[in-house]
């Protein structure tokens, strides 16, 4: 009997194991022992039960979107104008109108950095933010991804998979997709370039047709029970034939399929999305394939996917790169943002699915010396974007100086962000996992208090 | 007679005794009345300890908790007796009322306390503290509260279900003092499913099986084992032991009650040895020709024949890099993969494994190497300068020459070989220690600190080596210390030379002018070859300059050290691990060749139990210590006396590693089959029956090529035709070949070889989603079932009779014949079926969809 890594193995002791529904090791499928584990780690009560993590790819400067400065000195509150909000005292950039219409379906954090994390402001700091933790390029423990850790703690979907990827999860994070609770909890993961993606290749209706793969399927049965007849039950039997249900039940289930497949949309939501801005990004790739993943991702969500991450525009407003280059990205956040919490609020779902949007940092207080305008990268302030699931919505959570430059009010770390998603997910940010060397790490290891001001 | 304070009533052995009874045991054996002082560091801190007050979670963390901080595991106890002491305005402590200290009130959750309550008032901790308090909290001195010796009784013990037994802790004190320490330990139980352990260290056994019950006296450990039989059920069957290694297992299984699994039948076991020696499926012909074989000595013949296969190295060498990681990057310290450096490193391994070089020599060449490998400086500078032309014109089979090498000089181009890092390296690699902890702290579950890892590690500190992770800055850095690798001659010799090249290439380009096309194309060529050989020089040189290997005189890299958010620490001395002692060095000599007379030693407690558990593991799943590279003397072996005789002989063979592999594939235990009964089903750990896992991914790929008569493109590392087992580089390198093979590779779990994550766990064992629906439904799976040249249309051409065509299909991916049913079944399939070749292509793809197919069985 063996059950693989050292980290699975030590993740419930035996005699938890034994104890676990009420049935022996034997007879306990790892179903069940999800479901404990489940069970082991909830702690509060769940306001939320799924996530959309859209990672802001690069650094969207926050004194030009949400946390805008129009009294300071020109070189610092940069070229765009404020509009008000229908929040009061919450004004956004003059190229976000949808969102400053939607502003109270989310409250805007001024507060929360990266700074004092491992490679803040240096291209790294998504490591730290898509774990909660501290995390960095060598040296610290492989934390996992948020994500990792809710399709480990969180009971398992049905007919569609606990965690899926829309785009490169190691954006802003190199190395992240190596974790230490191993590939097991691995996002399945859908690139920008979708053509020749080896998962979803997987995934597309059996080249087989459907009735002679359930004739396999039920040879396949019928084989299997001959030589186990003789068979006791184990473990490592279970975990095969856990999986090969769930792959067989993927492949069988049109909701997956489905919820990839932007075909099935009206063309006037790809529209509300954004899908039509033209958008600079990898030129191999057809059309704007930003905006078309947030119209996944609540396809995603509508299927019953518990975590999506997506990985969105391309926010490099470094001097020298202009606003061609930056109008766009602010065009697509208004477009399919809005269209996302407009959706999900007209599905009912809103209330139950929690929507985080965020960048890596902030940028430079003054605008770059070079020309046309940009500016470089920040970590001591930014802005994070929160919706839905237990947050609070309408509230502007603290404050920057008068160049946005540094925290003045409610300063807060990144792995209270971590801690408070974990919170509102309902499950104990103090939980233990344990790294292959048997080392006990909370999911939050950091000992930081929960943003209360935006938990509903 | 022991000192044993008052509070600290001591209490004998409770086998079988009832409440009432342990009572009066209690009050019979307790000792002397005496009162005596309670101590800061002997008795305070251990205290803290078990209480978990100083642990990481708690006041033990390096901010401290709420204000208060302690040591972590109290390693400091002056600095935990100041802060409590002196800190907080000394609210903490109460003199003149010992029960209004606030460390009393906290703890007794009198005043809240997030850590909850830790001790009742009136309980004996809490008089222990009182007391302490009330006797002035002085500070005792170092050696009274320093352990020399902990010891637990029993030390080992048979119990049946139900049966208890009171564990003992005593320790002896660096003043000389002897005292029971029972009462100041915590106590854990490695395996609660065969023993528990209340917190007063009374054992108490639940279920048949062994486990290790653990005692922690500060961050001191010390264990006791505890071996519980099931009931006997008549006459324990005899079986025929093979060798020693059946005497041991067999004897543990007898005392257990735990009968063993039949031996396996003879398909099952070509399938099994030739997989685990060879990574490969047998051919049918194989199967039906050792199916027929009616020698008795059949299965010794095929082991010989195994182990003598080009198989076998290629698994051991994927081993060894994944234990070693060579991902090397030097190259014009551009942090890019040099996959041909990765390769020579695995040939070298490669050609070790298929001489059979002593395990110990191998060792002795990778960790003693130099660049000039006992040669001229010219022949080095030959060598690196011939190598990076191949490389550059992308020859893939020049590492038969850098295999020949005495020295394995890449073994210190890979990342992080030198200093605490690389001791590191070296423990995990050829000690199966895990020293990570000790880079910060003690290891809590371990007996390792960390000065026993930086004066390890001063071994490895006065290497002039290319850790890999140089930068143009780096490696100028190492050069002002260490010197540079290349005289300044020599680089002038090198770029004179290579000037002279570009020279010509430059005159042939003129010459090519006016020429007729033809001609002026040959003199290009010709001139760009002249070109390339001139730029191999020019990288040539920067390697050269910077990635000599050699032991360095003086101290130039400086004595090892950490620092951590729990401070710095140095050690000036070199030490073995384990050893008290510190070795002198004399003059400048280089500390390696010590290290490995060290490890040399027959007594070693690690080197030969390293190499020796890792390969049991690979062929009973699990090792004789679990996990396999965690050694610590608190982690028992499964069965101490065979692991010893296993390395006895292995160190009497001289290291032969095919002896090891030989005894342990002879042995009936390997055998078993993986099939229980009721006697042995809950077996985890003492292999009474054959433990099933999941085919690695390389083998696993080369056994889909195997079954479904296909194959791969593996990129440039390797020669046309090779396996999957014979790809050097790791998918991080991203020269494995195609997309789909890096997929591949992926999903199945082959390791990545970062540096980061030192564990032999990094290579993923365990099933997962993505590979059921890889093998259910990945087109290149299906295109390699549905190949017209492929197996299932060779079988179609090659055999016009149902069952046969069944028969093959199955020699092909289970390497067995199906049984009567199984073959019905597929029959009454194959006739439903449009056609003879979709028949037998859902035939192929159900049975690699089959757990038997996946798995080693």
């Amino acid at each position: 009997m063996n059950l693989g890594c050292q980290s699975f193995r030590n993740s419930l002791n035996r005699r938890e194991m034994l104890q676990v529904g009420g049935v022996g090791l034997f007879g306990m499928t790892w179903a069940n022992l999800f479901q404990a584990q489940a069970q082991a780690a909830a702690a509060s009560k769940a306001t939320a039960k799924q996530v959309i993590f859209i990672w802001l790819h690069g650094g969207p400067p926050h004194q030009d979107t949400f946390d805008m400065k129009p009294d300071a000195p020109a070189d610092v509150r940069g070229p765009f104008k404020p509009i008000q909000t229908v929040v009061p005292g919450l004004e956004v950039c003059e190229h976000l109108p949808r969102l400053a219409k939607l502003a109270n379906k989310y409250s805007v954090l001024r507060s929360v950095h990266s700074k004092g994390y491992p490679e803040a402001g240096d291209h790294h700091a998504g490591l730290s933010w898509k774990t909660g933790n501290p995390r960095g390029l060598r040296g610290t423990p492989k934390y996992p991804m948020i994500g990792c850790v809710t399709s480990k703690l969180l009971p398992t979907p049905k007919e569609v998979p606990s965690f899926v990827a829309l785009g490169n999860i190691n954006s802003h994070a190199t190395g992240l997709s190596e974790n230490f609770l191993g590939p097991a909890y691995d996002p399945l993961s859908i690139p920008d370039d979708r053509r020749d993606d080896q998962t979803e290749r997987m995934l597309t209706p059996p080249q087989l047709d459907l009735a002679g793969f359930d004739r396999n399927v039920d040879m396949l049965r019928s084989l299997e029970q001959q030589i186990r007849r003789q068979d006791a039950a184990s473990p490592i039997i279970e975990g095969l034939d856990r999986f090969q249900q769930k792959a067989f039940d993927l492949l069988r289930a049109p909701k997956l399929r489905e919820a990839l497949d932007l075909e099935k949309e009206p063309a006037k939501n790809r529209e509300r999305y954004g899908c039509q801005i033209q958008h600079y990004g990898n030129t191999n790739i057809k059309g704007n394939y930003h905006c078309r993943k947030v119209l996944m991702a609540r396809r995603l969500i509508e299927a019953g996917v518990p975590f999506v991450y997506v990985d969105f525009a391309y926010w490099d407003w470094h001097s020298g790169n202009g606003l061609d280059k930056a109008l766009p990205d602010l065009a697509c956040l208004d477009a399919a943002l809005p269209s996302l919490l407009e959706d999900l609020d007209a599905r009912g779902l809103l209330e139950n699915t929690m929507v985080v949007a965020l960048g890596e940092m902030g940028r430079t207080p003054k605008v770059g010396q070079g020309k046309p305008y940009g500016r470089e990268h920040w970590a001591a302030a930014q802005f994070v974007l929160v919706a839905g699931g237990g947050f609070q919505s309408g509230q502007v959570v603290g404050a920057t100086d008068a160049h946005a430059a540094y925290v003045k009010d409610k300063d807060y770390k990144i792995a209270s962000l971590g801690k408070t998603l974990y919170h509102l997910l309902g499950i104990d940010p103090d939980h233990e996992l344990l790294t292959p060397d048997n080392r006990p790490l909370k999911l939050i290891t950091e000992d930081v208090p929960l943003i209360k001001e935006v938990i509903a | 007679m022991l000192r044993s304070p008052l509070w600290l009533a001591s209490s004998a052995c409770l086998l079988l005794l009832s409440v009432e009874q342990r009572a009066s045991a209690q009050s019979a054996t307790g000792s002397s009345p005496q009162q005596a002082t309670p101590l800061f560091g002997r008795h305070v801190v251990p205290l803290f300890s078990r209480l978990g007050c100083n642990a990481g979670l708690c006041h033990g963390a390096v901010q401290g908790k709420n204000g208060f901080r302690l040591s972590l595991f109290g390693v400091e106890p002056a600095l935990d007796h100041e802060r409590l002491v002196r800190e907080a305005g000394g609210r903490r402590l109460n003199l003149e009322d010992p029960a209004a200290s606030l460390l009393l009130l906290k703890a007794t959750g009198q005043v809240k306390h997030e850590g909850g309550k830790r001790l009742g008032a009136g309980s004996q901790e809490y008089q222990l503290l009182h007391d302490w308090i009330d006797r002035g909290a002085s500070r005792d001195a170092p050696e009274q509260g320093r352990v020399r010796q902990l010891t637990a009784t029993p030390a080992r013990q048979t119990l049946k279900p139900g049966q208890s037994c009171q564990m003992r802790v005593e320790a002896t004190f660096a003043d000389g003092s002897v005292e029971d320490v029972t009462n100041l330990c915590s106590f854990e139980s490695r395996d609660t499913v065969v023993a528990e352990v209340n917190r007063a260290g009374l054992i108490r056994a639940s279920s048949p099986g062994d486990a290790a019950v653990v005692a922690r006296f500060c961050a001191q450990p010390v264990m006791s084992i505890v071996l519980v039989p099931a009931e006997a059920r008549g006459d324990f069957p005899r079986v025929p032991e093979n060798n020693f290694i059946d005497r041991h297992l067999f004897d543990k299984l007898r005392q257990l009650q735990v009968p063993s699994s039949d031996v396996c039948d003879d398909a099952t076991f070509l399938r099994r040895a030739t997989l685990d020696v060879t990574g490969a499926l047998p051919t049918p012909d194989e199967v039906r020709a050792f199916q027929a074989d009616p020698a008795p000595e059949k299965r010794s013949k095929k082991i010989e024949e195994l182990l003598a296969r080009p198989g076998y190295s290629a698994l051991w060498a994927t081993k060894f890099c994944d234990i070693l990681r060579p991902r090397i990057s030097y190259q014009d310290f551009t942090h890019q993969p040099a996959p041909a450096s990765t390769r020579r490193f695995y040939e070298w391994i490669r050609a070790r494994l298929q001489e059979n070089t002593p395990y110990d020599e191998m060792v002795e060449r990778m960790l003693t190497a130099t660049s000039l490998d006992g040669r001229t400086r010219d022949e080095w500078i030959r060598e690196v300068l011939e190598q990076t032309e191949q490389d550059q014109a992308g020859a893939r089979d020049n590492s038969s020459k850098y295999a020949q090498r005495k020295s394995l000089d890449l073994y210190w181009h890979r990342f992080d070989t030198t200093g605490v890092k690389g001791a590191v390296q070296v423990a995990h690699a050829f000690l199966g220690l895990r020293l990570q902890c000790a880079q910060c702290h003690r290891h809590p579950t371990d007996v390792w600190t960390q000065d026993d890892l930086l004066s390890f590690a001063n071994f490895f500190s006065r290497v002039r080596a290319n850790t890999g992770v140089l930068s143009v800055k780096d490696a100028a850095e190492i050069k002002k210390k260490a010197g540079g690798a290349l005289t300044a001659e020599e680089k002038k010799k090198l770029q004179d030379e290579g000037k002279e090249l570009a020279n010509q290439a430059k005159q042939l380009q003129d010459q090519a002018k006016g020429k007729d096309k033809a001609e002026a194309e040959k003199i290009q060529r010709e001139a760009k070859q002249l070109q390339d050989r001139s730029g191999a020089i020019g990288r040539a040189v920067a390697i050269l300059d910077c990635s000599q290997v050699y032991h360095a005189p003086g101290n130039p890299f400086g004595w090892a050290s950490v620092t951590s958010p729990l401070g710095t620490q140095q050690s000036e001395q070199f030490r073995f691990l384990g050893e008290k002692q510190a070795v002198a060095l004399a003059g400048d000599q280089d500390p390696r060749p010590l290290v490995v007379a060290w490890m040399r030693q027959p007594e070693n407690p690690f080197f030969a139990k390293a190499i020796v558990n890792r390969v049991w593991a690979h062929y009973f799943e699990r090792g004789l210590v679990e996990p396999v590279d965690d050694l610590s003397p608190l982690n028992p072996p499964s069965h101490p006396e065979l692991l010893r005789e296993l390395c006895a002989g292995f160190v009497a063979s001289k290291y032969d590693l095919q002896w090891l592999h030989r005894t342990i594939l002879h042995s009936r235990a390997y055998q078993l089959s993986y099939r229980t009964h009721a006697g042995n089903q809950g077996d985890t750990r003492n292999f009474a029956s054959f433990y099933r896992r999941r085919l690695s991914a390389e083998v696993f790929l080369d056994a889909l090529n195997h079954a479904t008569g296909s194959s791969e493109k593996f990129g440039a590392t390797v020669l046309p035709g090779a396996r999957a087992l014979e790809v050097p580089v790791s998918v991080l390198d991203g020269a494995v070949g195609s997309k789909f093979v890096e997929y591949t590779f992926t999903v199945f779990g082959r390791p990545t070889r970062n540096t980061e994550a030192l564990c032999d766990c990094d290579r993923e064992t365990r099933p997962a989603l993505l590979q059921s629906l890889y093998l259910a439904n990945h087109p290149e799976v299906l295109k390699k079932i549905n190949d017209p040249k492929g197996r299932v249309a060779q079988i179609v051409k090659d055999h016009a009779d149902d069952a046969r065509r069944i028969d093959e299909t199955y020699l092909w991916t289970l390497s067995r014949p199906p049984t009567e049913a199984e073959r019905q079944i597929c029959l009454d399939y194959l006739k439903k079926s449009p056609s003879p070749q979709k028949g037998l292509e859902g035939l192929m793809w159900t049975l690699l969809n089959t757990s038997e197919f996946l798995l080693n069985h």
